[in-house]
């Protein structure tokens, strides 16, 4: 019957429907070789004789050869089990060989908890490296990639591979160096801004990065998915930030509801009418004449309103780190966008760090495109299956558990207020704990996991708490967190890969006590924007078939309720403050739907703009890279003025004169693409009020950008001719206007504030002019 | 806009897009003249021949016009796109109504999914219906009511209930075909779906005129092209408010120039004031049809049948073009309300540089838009009675083809669609410098 459903689910394509049975036949074949390969002495070639892609020496395994071709069949699956038997100590389950076979053919896999995808990756990273190609194993951060590959360099040395990793402290070399092992292991984000600065070259011999061939996610929804619209940005030219501290003090006198007015979902503040008047008194002057002021009080108006120390942010060190709303983790390269930044050292009163102007950005759903080969892996992939294929064109497979999962998922608690929530969520917890049971709290935001930890000793509880401002204790917390008695209070930097084991993880009996307590015991403070995030934290508990179980604690008073379910309030509670309705689940789950829905329109509006952006960039690189690489400079200026050319050749000899050529073109040509980044995220700002006329926003952007970009080729003509006419290529070239960024620094931009309000105004305009014209 | 399609044909995927889309319509006009099973087509043509040379007004005009003419031929797309755009307003009516359907609208793409689907199974439910009453009428005879030939082979149930299930299973395939053009081809698919219906009438009709006179051909072209050009003309025409955003601070920009603005058109209501005003006009004609016949007249329906039954009667005209302003500014203002654009744009920090945001750029607006009205709703009132009055002074307004409906139509769609290829082109085609 399984079989017939899961027949009709591929026939209608639906998501997670990538048929399993061809893999588990090839691995059912594997375990009928294992015991020939057990008592060979030698199944591996050694480091010396690799040669080509046929790598696995086939005299050492007699008949049984296995070139490029034979990568993905029984006999290969066979020999990788047993060389990570032997160089790691670990035998692959039939499951982690069936989940290498489905990611070997370009699928994303969802594994359970506690399956052993950094094993699964290696494997399938083998199998690329083995048909001879280049892979790139994509990691969520430094920490992740130095790990794995230095616990996966055994097997990929057993197999004849060299691996290699990246972290943000590499230098060049250390990274030239990385990139040519078979295996490269890296942060997303440092593999992309490897990308941006190579870029920026101007000598052939600084590039870092080879061309792209296999990428492998981790964390596939995260990266995929979650992360794909944040950009990364390369900046330079550094000045100080302008915010002014009079502004943030002006700012700090007004009081909400009289002087300004936060909007339902708390994304936006705007002066009132009676706010102008006493901003407008303050400063001396007419706000709506002048941009440049209307836009210091509402930066100021933004930091001081909507973004709240301890939940988006954290002071250290005098300085200001973001917090990233989806891991909990302090974002270190994450800076907010256009002034936004100063205004909030401002309001902190720190000095204002550099500001830059961004000189080139890439999203990283651009940059993992760039790889002709992608597959995943991940603990929830089903759920954003849909997203997968329509901007990855990936599909997924579903991997069972190695051992059925019995972890008991309670249902939601809700409750009217946060009040009740809290008071039950500290006897559930306690109560708990009177077992000796271990208790993870998984709580939204560092605000929240401070001060229920101060509950919880108040009430004579230990409570170990791990969020972003003690992140250097994370492994030795997430060690004990199994232990007998345990209670971790923390951010949703317990979700994701982290792997807690019970009894601490030290010895064989203390593990099987705390399972017979029941295992661990997950209690959320609250539901994610994303079912999925819901879904990491449950996952924490119930590895490899332990005992465990979870439950949600929600109220009415709930962020994720009141920013989405804004007109609609849940059903009365019973005499205790529960509410047990079962409208009360429906509603809860449909606002989560609803975040997921916005958060995929943004998505999927990000991804509609940056296609024209990627494409022009492609087309600009191109130009560069021949700019780069030959002699087309020289040639246009020749052809452009010959007479300056001759008259410079002779002056300075020929060699020369194209280094110039060429520089001077690599300038003009990265300066003018700065200055097009500039005008089109200007012309984005505003773009959605053209759907008022009845016009398609998006056709209109493209209908401008394109004219943009023209101009922008003719100008950098124009520049370049300039330069040549006028320079003087006996002196440094610098010194005659064409210093580049002194500097150059990269980041991401934390792009939510102001990136997806417009895309909301966007489809609520049109949606309603839609509706009306019908 | 020649060019731009010579272009476009010359780029391999535009060209297969376009490909596509043409042959879809290709196979749309086949299945509107393709008879159902059980029609006696010949008897079919000569009453069509009959409706045509004696009343040209009848009730079903604008079924008609948008089937293009498929509704009386009973070919097995006679139901054309009339049901899926039914079925689709009754469906964002009820959003409105059910919290059940509203929840799940504002659950995003998966919502709206879903709502598609109930869309179409609405529209599976009306073709049914009104197949039904077609067939209905047809075999009663009321299909024609100037011919009494029979134009169905068998009044027995099961042709009949063949045909039923014939036209809806045409309007399944029709609403397929228009999803697919939105998918894989060029331009919103229903939309291009009505274009082709109502331009398939005019060779047809002009080659009619031409038989008749070759002079009167070539006033009823020229007139036709020069009021062409005038909508394409006024269609374009906006007038563009400034807008400045201030939540960023940014560095030195090279391009000046304000691209951001909001786009008022002239004719900000489009082409649904027009159909109000016409489907208003058929209610007198339906009264006459009712009453007009009694013995003992009634005075109203007399008057009614004096002066509003013909086109180009003062009367009517005058009623026709005030009801055509009317429903400009009543259509205008239910669609765009200057206060919820002005707290939009407040909220996202825009305002109109001089002016405050809230109230005082509401009101604003609100001044701008009634003055562009003032001129939007006398143009579609002339370009609806243009061609009734003028033409009617040359004898040739029974049958000219370009009625201000189709007109406002062809050009808003062509205009759409010749915009949207435009757009890929311009995303293609990239030369110049140091290539």
């Amino acid at each position: 019957m399984a079989r017939v459903t899961g027949w009709i689910r591929r026939l209608l394509d639906k998501p997670g429907s990538v048929d399993l049975a061809p893999f588990q036949r090839i691995v059912a074949e594997a375990g009928e070789l294992e015991a020939g390969l057990r008592d060979r002495t030698e199944i591996m070639p050694s480091d010396a004789d690799r040669i080509g892609a046929d790598r696995i020496g086939a005299d050492r395994i007699g008949a049984d050869r296995i070139g490029a071709d034979r990568i993905g069949s029984a006999e290969f699956c066979a020999v990788v089990r047993e060389a990570a038997r032997r160089a790691l100590g670990e035998r692959p389950f039939d499951v982690q060989l069936a989940g290498m076979l489905a990611m070997l053919d370009g699928h994303v896999v969802q594994m359970a908890t506690g399956e052993g995808k950094t094993l699964v990756g290696a494997l399938t990273a083998a199998g690329f490296a083995l048909r001879g190609r280049r892979v790139h194993v994509v990691s969520v951060n430094d920490y992740l990639a130095r790990r794995d590959a230095e616990w996966m360099a055994p097997l990929y040395g057993a197999l004849g591979l060299t691996v290699g990793w990246i972290a943000e402290s590499s230098t060049p070399e250390e990274r030239r160096a990385a990139y040519v092992s078979d295996v490269t292991y890296a942060a997303v984000s440092e593999l992309g801004f490897d990308v941006l600065r190579d870029r920026m070259c101007t000598d052939p011999a600084d590039l870092v990065v080879p061309a792209p061939q296999v990428a492998i996610v981790d964390e596939a929804d995260s990266v995929l998915v979650d992360e794909a619209r944040v950009p990364l940005v390369l900046a330079g030219s550094a000045d100080q930030g302008v915010a002014l501290p009079e502004m943030a003090a002006l700012v700090r006198r007004l009081s909400r509801g009289y002087h300004y007015t936060i909007d339902e979902e708390g994304r936006n503040v705007f002066l009132t009418p009676k706010g102008t008047d006493t901003v407008e008194k303050a400063l001396g002057v007419d706000l709506y004449a002048d941009p440049g002021v209307v836009t210091q009080v509402n930066l100021a108006l933004h930091a001081h309103a909507l973004l709240t120390r301890d939940v988006d942010y954290i002071v250290r060190d005098g300085r200001v780190h973001l917090i990233n709303a989806s891991r909990g983790r302090v974002a270190m390269l994450q800076r907010w966008p256009d002034g936004l930044q100063a205004a909030v050292e401002a309001k902190e009163m720190l000095a204002a760090s550099e500001t830059g102007e961004i000189l080139d950005s890439l999203t990283i759903q651009s940059l993992i495109r760039r790889y002709p080969e992608i597959c995943g892996m991940t603990g929830t992939a089903l759920a954003v299956a849909d997203q997968l294929r329509e901007f990855y064109d990936l599909r997924v497979a579903v991997i069972p558990p190695n051992k059925p999962c019995v972890r008991v998922d309670e249902p939601d608690r809700i409750f009217a207020t946060a009040e009740d929530k809290e008071q039950a969520l500290l006897e559930e917890i306690a109560e708990r704990h009177a077992t000796g049971r271990p208790v993870l709290v998984g709580t939204l935001d560092i605000a929240e996991s401070e001060r229920l930890a101060e509950a919880l000793r108040a009430k004579g509880l230990d409570p170990v708490v791990l969020n972003a401002k003690n992140d250097a204790r994370e492994a030795e917390v997430v060690a004990r967190a199994g232990a007998r008695g345990a209670i971790t209070v923390s951010t949703q930097m317990a979700g994701r890969g982290t792997d807690i084991r019970l009894g601490g993880g030290r010895a064989e009996e203390r593990e099987r006590e705390v399972a017979a307590l029941g295992g661990l015991y997950v209690i959320g403070t609250g539901r994610h924007e994303s079912s999925r995030l819901d879904d990491q934290l449950r996952g924490r508990a119930g590895r490899q078939g332990d005992p465990g179980g979870s439950v949600f604690f929600v109220s009415g008073q709930d962020t994720l309720l009141t920013a989405y379910l804004a007109d609609e309030s849940l059903p009365a509670t019973d005499a205790d403050g529960v509410v047990r309705d079962r409208h009360a689940a429906y509603l809860i789950s449909h606002a989560q739907r609803v975040a997921e829905g916005v958060n995929l329109e943004i998505h999927r509006n990000t991804w509609r703009y940056t296609r024209l952006l990627e494409r022009q960039r492609g087309e600009l690189m191109e130009r560069r890279d021949k700019v780069l690489h030959g002699d087309t400079a020289a040639r246009a200026m020749l052809a452009a003025c010959p007479e300056r050319y001759r008259e410079l050749t002779e002056a300075v000899g020929a060699d020369a004169v194209q280094r110039a050529a060429r520089q001077i073109v690599l300038f003009h040509l990265d300066r003018c693409w700065t200055e097009h980044l500039g005008f089109l995220s200007d012309l984005r700002e505003g773009i959605h009020l053209r759907a008022l006329g009845r016009l398609n926003p998006l056709d209109e952007f493209n209908k401008e950008s394109v004219p943009a970009y023209r101009a922008m080729l003719d100008e950098i003509e124009r520049r370049s001719i300039e330069t040549f006419e006028k320079a003087d290529l006996t002196r440094d070239l610098d010194e005659q206007g064409l210093r580049r960024p002194s500097a150059t620094w990269t980041y991401l931009v934390q792009d939510n504030p102001f990136g997806s309000e417009w895309d909301r105004i966007l489809s609520r305009v049109a949606g309603a002019l839609k509706r009306r014209k019908r | 806009m020649l060019t731009a399609i010579t272009r476009a044909f010359r780029t391999p995927d535009l060209r297969k897009k376009l490909l596509f889309t043409l042959g879809i319509i290709v196979l749309f006009r086949l299945g509107s003249v393709l008879p159902t099973p059980g029609v006696n087509s010949e008897n079919v043509a000569k009453a069509l021949e009959q409706a045509q040379a004696g009343e040209s007004n009848n009730i079903y005009g604008m079924v008609q016009l948008f089937s293009g003419g498929a509704l009386l031929r009973l070919s097995v797309f006679a139901l054309g796109i009339m049901p899926y755009i039914t079925a689709s307003i009754i469906l964002q009516l009820l959003v409105v109504v059910i919290p059940r359907l509203e929840a799940l609208k504002k659950e995003g793409q998966a919502g709206t999914a879903k709502i598609t689907q109930y869309t179409r199974y609405l529209t599976i439910g009306l073709a049914v219906l009104q197949s039904t009453a077609f067939v209905a009428l047809a075999r009663s005879g009321q299909l024609f009511p100037n011919s009494n030939l029979p134009v169905l082979l068998s009044n027995d149930v099961f042709p009949l209930v063949t045909m039923v299930i014939t036209m809806t299973a045409g309007t399944a395939v029709i609403m397929w075909l228009g999803e697919l053009i939105t998918d894989r081809g060029i331009g919103n698919g229903m939309s291009v779906l009505i274009f082709a219906q109502v331009i398939a009438v005019f060779p047809a009709e002009l080659i009619n005129i031409y038989r008749l006179s070759p002079f009167k051909f070539a006033v009823v072209m020229i007139t036709g092209i020069a009021m062409i050009a005038f909508v394409v003309f006024i269609e374009q025409a906006q007038r563009r408010v400034p807008v400045q955003y201030a939540k960023r601070m940014v560095g030195r920009r090279m391009y000046g120039g304000t691209s951001t603005y909001i786009p008022l058109k002239v004719n900000q209501a489009g082409i649904i004031p027009v159909i109000f005003a016409s489907s208003l006009m058929y209610l007198p004609q339906l009264a006459v049809t009712m009453w007009g016949n009694s013995e003992k007249p009634n005075v109203v329906v007399e008057w009614l049948a004096q002066n509003l039954m013909q086109g180009d009667h003062p009367v009517y005209a005058s009623v026709y073009f005030l009801l055509i302003i009317f429903f400009t500014y009543f259509y205008v203002s239910i669609t765009f309300n200057p206060t919820e654009v002005a707290d939009n744009m407040k909220k996202y920090g825009g305002f109109i540089p001089g002016i405050r945001p809230g109230r005082p750029t509401a009101e604003y607006l609100g001044f701008v838009l009634n003055r562009l009205t003032a001129t939007g709703a006398p143009y579609l009132g002339f370009i609806s009675l243009i061609p009734v009055v003028a033409l009617g002074a040359v004898g040739a307004s029974a049958n000219f083809p370009f009625g201000g409906t189709s007109i406002l139509i062809m050009v808003g769609v062509g205009l759409d669609t010749v915009k949207q290829i435009e757009s890929q082109l311009q995303q293609r085609n990239y030369e110049g410098f140091l290539r």
